[in-house]
């Protein structure tokens, strides 16, 4: 395999990493934007614990600690503003960690303000250091995190000192009159000032310890995460390439729906598929996603690719960086269209090399081994798919040709016996000159014989056809009123030559049913020219359409014939049978095959009643058009 | 004798060709015959007749159809009345149509079609309507 310049493969390392830390820096985003909302509580709280405070008897100087609530208010707004900026971009790291250092320094001048006026080292207000440590151990590098406990720690070592020499003045709080005033206690100065310093270290400390960690599974969850998403993606391609091959489809439209299918799968540029031409010599493109049109027409000489050859013999070819040109017929084309990283695999049926499948993307080094395994599976489809569609197509050929022969074989069948039937005519109507009357009852018997094979090849050429045309059903709502009336002006010559009774009955509300039109008046047809034939002068036949169970219309067509022997009864169906009490009837044996054979088609069922001598009943019953709901 | 009308009847095969032709004559019809498209177009040249019976399918599959649009794009024929011929009729619904209702002028199912072995009494009836129509 070659395999220049990505080595190490399995990602692009550093759009990875890079793709990581927005992870990171996207929860950064929000929480600071949430800092600025929790803010907005603060000036209210300071305002709230003021009252509070000189309510149960603290002494506290109110005003500073009221324009301290005021200015909160005006940068935590002025930062408000700057933040619909930070919420609207895609903004920078920088940016972003630039926006919450400046509202930290503004916090810590604030609270070092506010300490100083109530009480310095003794102030509860140191304990509010702990937000923003915890908050950048989160979510701020681990330097920041030391920088802002190492200020909190210095400010108030700071504060501490100016308050104990005296360079500022030193707010005591007092409690009812008791002033708790720590300025002139140096020890208990120094214990609460280590004990802060300890303790703002030990909180980032431990914070960033464990973030540490978090930081990592974070990581790893974000990059599993990521990795079933595309595992999704790329059984969900193979998945939508499989529905298509079973679909039957075309090849170009096949292929046309694999390739684009695997593009986005893979986000690359482009995919293509080559196929090898008879004699081997060639690649022709027989479909491809993504690439300039003109490539499509192009010829790729296997003599003149040294590449394509090599993918031919067997072997996968991957490549991070199109930059030697020699390797590719076309590989100014490649450069032009901004390629540089080309994945290129065999398309193998029962062993032997058809094609080949290529990806393309404008990213380099894009391809590595998963990529390849996984191209690997989509070509075993996409080969599946070739050969499923050739396969197919020469199936769809065999029919046809299969079709023209019957059509060409009933053509000169029928010709002989047309043309024996008019020469039969021009004797037997004494054009000829006279017959005597023997002759021409044997001329009339010969002329049945040759009606009868005519009969026979119609029959046998409509059940051909029934049992090879199954795709091309025209189903269609019917309405069998219109079907029963045609049949009733179609069979009224023979019914009145016979003096027979042809009653149809069809109720106003028939539904109608889901149908070829073509068939079903055919089933029908057979249907009633058998019950006229087999009954006697005087007859009567009768057809019937019911509403019948479960959504389905029941035809009755009865006779009152010969009927049909018992025992001969569970072969009624099949091709070529004869009832053994119809010899005198022209007939072929075909007629109540093609009408099973329909009445399957149509998801109906059909039953028979019959007593010889006595009559002939068929019962059908065949589904109902659903109507549709749009 | 008057004759009831010309027709000129052209089928590849003799038996069916001459059959046909003694029964026309029998009903009281002039009948001249032609085996193919190329003999049938030098019996129009000679004599335009009062109806044509064409079999379609002769020796190409479809010279009778040919034949029938060559006589639609000739002046002076343009307008001869043809009555279609066919061994087998599905084979002409299947392939058919459109070339059938592009040369007669007729959309499908046409009763200027008949299928072989011909119902002679049909046929004359056809015929009698034809030139009695004009």
């Amino acid at each position: 395999m070659v395999h220049p310049a990505n080595e190490t493969g399995l990602l692009n390392l550093p759009y990875e990493l890079d793709k990581r830390k927005r992870i990171i820096l996207g929860e950064l985003k929000e929480r600071t934007l949430w800092f600025i909302r929790l803010r907005w509580l603060v000036p209210f709280g300071i305002v709230v614990g003021t009252v509070l405070a000189r309510w149960v008897g603290v002494g506290v100087r109110a005003s500073p600690l009221l324009w301290a609530a005021g200015f909160i208010l005006a940068y935590n707004f002025v930062f408000f503003l700057l933040s619909r900026r930070v919420k609207a971009e895609p903004s920078e790291k920088e940016y972003i960690e630039h926006f919450t250092y400046w509202q930290v320094g503004f916090d810590y001048g604030t609270m070092f303000l506010l300490i100083h006026f109530t009480g310095g080292i003794a102030s509860p207000f140191i304990f509010f250091f702990i937000f923003h440590i915890t908050f950048s151990a989160i979510f701020l590098p681990r330097r920041s995190t030391y920088s802002f406990a190492a200020i909190a720690a210095a400010g108030m070592g700071m504060v501490a000192l100016a308050e104990y020499m005296g360079w500022i003045h030193h707010h005591a709080i007092s409690f009812q009159g008791r002033a708790i005033d720590l300025s002139q206690e140096p020890f208990h100065m120094m214990v609460i000032l280590s004990f802060f310093a300890g303790f703002v270290f030990i909180t980032g400390l431990s914070i960033t310890a464990v973030m540490r960690m978090l930081e990592k599974r974070i990581l790893d969850l974000a990059e599993l995460t990521e990795t079933v998403t595309a595992l999704n993606e790329e059984l969900n391609t193979l998945h939508t390439m499989t529905q298509a091959i079973v679909s039957k489809q075309h090849l170009e439209q096949l292929l046309h729906i694999a390739t684009a299918e695997l593009a986005k799968a893979m986000d690359v540029q482009a995919i293509s598929v080559k196929l090898l031409s008879q004699d081997g010599k060639f690649l022709r493109y027989a479909a491809s996603h993504g690439l300039p049109p003109d490539f499509m027409d192009r010829v790729v000489e296997l003599e003149k690719s040294p590449l394509n050859r090599r993918v031919i013999e067997g072997e996968p070819f991957v490549t991070g960086r199109v930059t030697r040109r020699e390797w590719f017929q076309f590989g100014e084309d490649l450069s032009a269209a901004r390629l540089q990283s080309v994945q290129f695999v065999p398309l193998i049926v029962e062993g032997r090399v058809i094609g080949i499948l290529g990806a393309y993307s404008t990213r380099p080094e894009q391809f590595g081994p998963h990529e390849l395994v996984f191209f690997r599976q989509a070509a075993g489809l996409v080969a599946i798919a070739i050969e499923n569609a050739q396969a197919y197509e020469a199936i769809e050929n065999l029919i046809q040709e299969r079709s023209r022969f019957m059509n060409r074989v009933a053509h000169n069948l029928r010709a002989p016996l047309a043309a024996m039937t008019s020469m039969l005519e021009v004797i037997r109507e004494g054009y000829l000159g006279d017959l005597n009357e023997t002759a021409r009852k044997y001329l009339t018997r010969v002329d049945r014989r040759v009606q009868g094979m005519l009969l026979m090849i119609d029959e046998l050429m409509s059940l051909a056809k029934s049992q090879s045309k199954q795709p091309e059903m025209e189903c269609g709502p019917l309405n069998l009123e219109t079907i029963a009336s045609r049949i009733q002006k179609n069979f009224q010559e023979e019914v009145a030559k016979k003096r027979l009774i042809f009653e149809v009955t069809v109720p106003e509300d028939l539904p109608e049913i889901r149908g070829d039109s073509d068939m079903i008046e055919q089933m029908f047809e057979n249907l009633i020219s058998n019950a006229i034939k087999y009954t006697p002068e005087g007859g009567r036949v009768g057809m019937t359409f019911w509403r019948g169970p479960n959504e389905t219309v029941r035809t009755v067509v009865s006779d009152s014939g010969i009927g049909i022997p018992k025992r001969e009864m569970p072969r009624l169906f099949t091709e070529f049978f004869r009832a053994s009490n119809v010899q005198d009837a022209i007939g072929t044996g075909l007629g109540l095959a093609i009408v099973k054979e329909i009445v399957d088609k149509h998801s109906g069922q059909i039953e028979v009643e019959s007593e010889e001598g006595l009559g002939t009943t068929f019962i059908i019953n065949l589904p109902v058009a659903q109507r549709r709901i749009v | 004798m008057a004759t009831k009308g010309e027709i000129l009847l052209v089928d590849d095969d003799p038996d069916l060709r001459d059959s046909l032709q003694i029964i026309l004559e029998k009903k009281g019809y002039s009948v001249r015959t032609a085996a193919n498209g190329h003999e049938a177009l030098e019996a129009l040249e000679v004599r335009r007749p009062d109806l044509m019976i064409l079999d379609i399918m002769m020796t190409t599959e479809t010279e009778g159809f040919d034949l029938a649009y060559e006589v639609k794009s000739r002046p002076g024929i343009e307008d001869l009345p043809i009555i279609l011929l066919t061994s087998f009729l599905e084979k002409v619904r299947e392939e058919g149509p459109d070339k059938f209702q592009h040369i007669m002028g007729k959309t499908w199912p046409a009763k200027w079609l008949f299928e072989k072995p011909v119902d002679t009494k049909k046929l004359i009836a056809k015929i009698e309507g034809i030139l009695a129509g004009g």
